[in-house]
């Protein structure tokens, strides 16, 4: 068994004096990659911010590489090898392309090269500004941003989430060889269920800021009667797209 | 009429640059952390003080002058940046106004104490007075050497947002705070940086207009200018630098022609121009949001 990587204790965050997340408790080792679903407004968004550092956190531990970060600002977790995809890309619009990868590069097997050799589509846009790129595109330059740093932990908030099927697709290729090939350690939030599960190793379901299943992301995908229940059944569609 | 029409252009571009080093500053410090510096303006009037000062006083030629004050107000910026302001980045903007304008009476009465109420001026060179032959145009020597090198800072800062990685981190940190910071950027650092760099150019700005505006007075960011450097964030678009530039650029002009073609409207004229200018891009002429 590998080591664990981050570890969330007992933790309860939210906004302001409204609490979203409510006791909530996981593990995820060095290398593995864990699906973290529920339907939507259930806090899947709150909790990748909170281990980033940008909601109200009221208890609660998180511990980032056997340290507790729960009180450090968000751009030293960066800098401790958290990277966070989030869920409106939020792409700087006024940086390039190229921009937008080095700005907040650190040194790394991911270089700039690496990742338009990753995205090709990238390399012919480099030059483009932040708000010329269509959605795919921010996708995978968020992605991109996010590897630049070199970080040790992945979040990646649906990631698919409004693509044309080619498009998510080929994310979702990106996403399984970040996964399989480079043991990026990575949580994957989607609404795409069947898709994250075959991406994963471990799976944890929120409903209403609280953990209600936690187990392998294996069993979770068979288990079709808990997946409608806590994630609702998706468009068959999808589950084509990855398998 | 063209000569006329030229020099017109000229002082106006002038003044211009002129303002755009004065209010670069507030517009960039204001899009990035939504902090509403109304006392942006006695960073200028300190560095017309100090500029004075050194030259008159210390006997420090004025070309070495104008690097001195640069620094010295930097400096004097990322202190209060430090020390004051810091603490009201997540507070409501009423507070900002409220506290800045305190601090900007505090700095008009702490300039009459130590230089006095009267209209203070500074000595410049010998070759900087009087008027040049400029590309066939008679011009004022003072405003020609305010062109050039206003307007090869000017250059230089937009340069350097464009080109440095540290001008992509601010420009980052301008289009999202919390994005940056989410991939290690230090953004109080970024902005501390900035703000120097944004109090330093208003104190350079501001040695650079005794001699412009024929002298200064303690008043002086209490009046138009503070209005004016409102003018240019919000025209050019907060956190815009070429938007700043050229915000700055067409009041200067704008006044320029103001004054002289209509000297009895000029100063209601340029408001106009501002309210017009305002409906048509209500983010400014280049801003974003
Ligand atoms: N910035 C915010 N301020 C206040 N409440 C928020 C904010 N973002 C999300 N919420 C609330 O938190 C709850 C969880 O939202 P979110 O984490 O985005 O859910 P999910 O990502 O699972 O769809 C929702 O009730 C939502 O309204
Ligand atoms: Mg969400």
């Amino acid at each position: 068994m590998a080591e664990t990587l981050l570890a969330v204790e007992s933790l309860s965050a939210g906004y302001d004096e409204a609490l979203v997340l409510h006791e909530v408790g996981f593990a995820l080792a060095e290398g593995e990659t864990l699906a973290l679903l529920g339907r939507n407004g259930m806090g899947k968004s709150t909790l990748l911010a909170t281990i980033m550092g940008h909601t109200r956190r009221h208890a609660g531990a998180i511990r980032f590489a056997g340290r507790d970060i729960a009180r450090i600002a968000p751009h030293l977790r960066a800098r401790m090898g958290l990277a966070w995809v989030a869920q409106e890309r939020e792409i700087f619009s006024s940086l390039t392309v190229t921009e937008n990868l080095t700005v907040a590069a650190r040194p790394g097997a991911w270089t700039v090269e690496r990742v338009y050799a990753f995205f090709p589509r990238l390399r012919e846009r480099r030059a483009s500004m932040g708000n010329q790129l269509s959605g795919g595109e921010q996708q995978m330059l968020a992605i991109g941003r996010a590897l630049t740093t070199n970080p040790r932990l992945i979040l990646l908030d649906e990631p698919l989430e409004g693509l044309a099927p080619v498009i998510a697709e080929q994310i979702a290729q990106a996403i399984r060889r970040m996964n399989r090939e480079e043991k990026l350690t990575t949580i994957l939030v989607e609404q795409h269920a069947q898709i994250a599960l075959g991406l994963a190793d471990q799976a944890i379901c929120l409903e209403r800021g609280r953990i209600a299943y936690a187990g392998a992301a294996a069993a979770l995908a068979n288990d079709l009667a808990t997946l409608d229940r806590l994630v609702g059944v998706r468009k068959e569609g999808a589950r084509a797209i990855s398998r | 009429m063209a000569v006329e029409l030229l020099t017109l252009l000229f002082n106006g571009l002038a003044y211009g640059v002129l303002l755009f080093l004065m209010a670069i500053g507030l517009s960039v410090t204001m899009g990035m952390m939504n902090f509403v510096n109304l006392a942006h303006g006695a960073f200028a009037m300190l560095g017309g003080y100090l500029g004075i000062s050194l030259t008159t006083r210390a006997g420090v030629p004025f070309l070495a002058a104008l690097p001195l004050v640069f620094v010295a107000v930097g400096a004097v910026g990322a202190g209060i940046e430090v020390t004051l302001y810091r603490r009201f980045y997540r507070s409501p903007q009423l507070t900002h106004v409220l506290f800045t304008i305190g601090l900007t009476f505090m700095a008009v009465a702490g300039a009459t104490y130590v230089w006095g109420s009267q209209i203070a001026a500074m000595r410049v060179p010998d070759w900087l007075i009087g008027q040049t032959m400029f590309l066939g145009l008679q011009v004022g020597s003072y405003r020609l050497f305010l062109l050039l090198v206003g307007g090869a800072i000017a250059l230089a800062l937009v340069f350097g947002l464009e080109r440095t990685r540290f001008g992509a981190m601010v420009r980052a940190t301008v289009d999202n705070r919390r994005m940056a910071q989410s991939l290690g950027i230090d953004v109080g650092r970024v902005f501390s940086l900035t703000f120097a760099l944004g109090s330093g150019l208003a104190g350079l700005g501001g040695a650079l207009a005794v001699n412009f505006l024929g002298g200064i007075q303690p008043a002086f960011p209490l009046g138009y200018l503070l209005v004016y450097f409102l003018i240019v964030v919000t025209v050019g678009g907060l956190g815009s630098t070429l938007g700043a530039l050229a915000a700055a650029l067409l009041l200067g002009l704008a006044d320029a022609a103001a004054k002289f073609y209509a000297p009895v409207i000029a100063s209601f004229a340029i408001y106009l121009v501002m309210v017009v200018l305002l409906m048509w891009r209500p983010h400014g002429i280049l801003g974003r949001r």
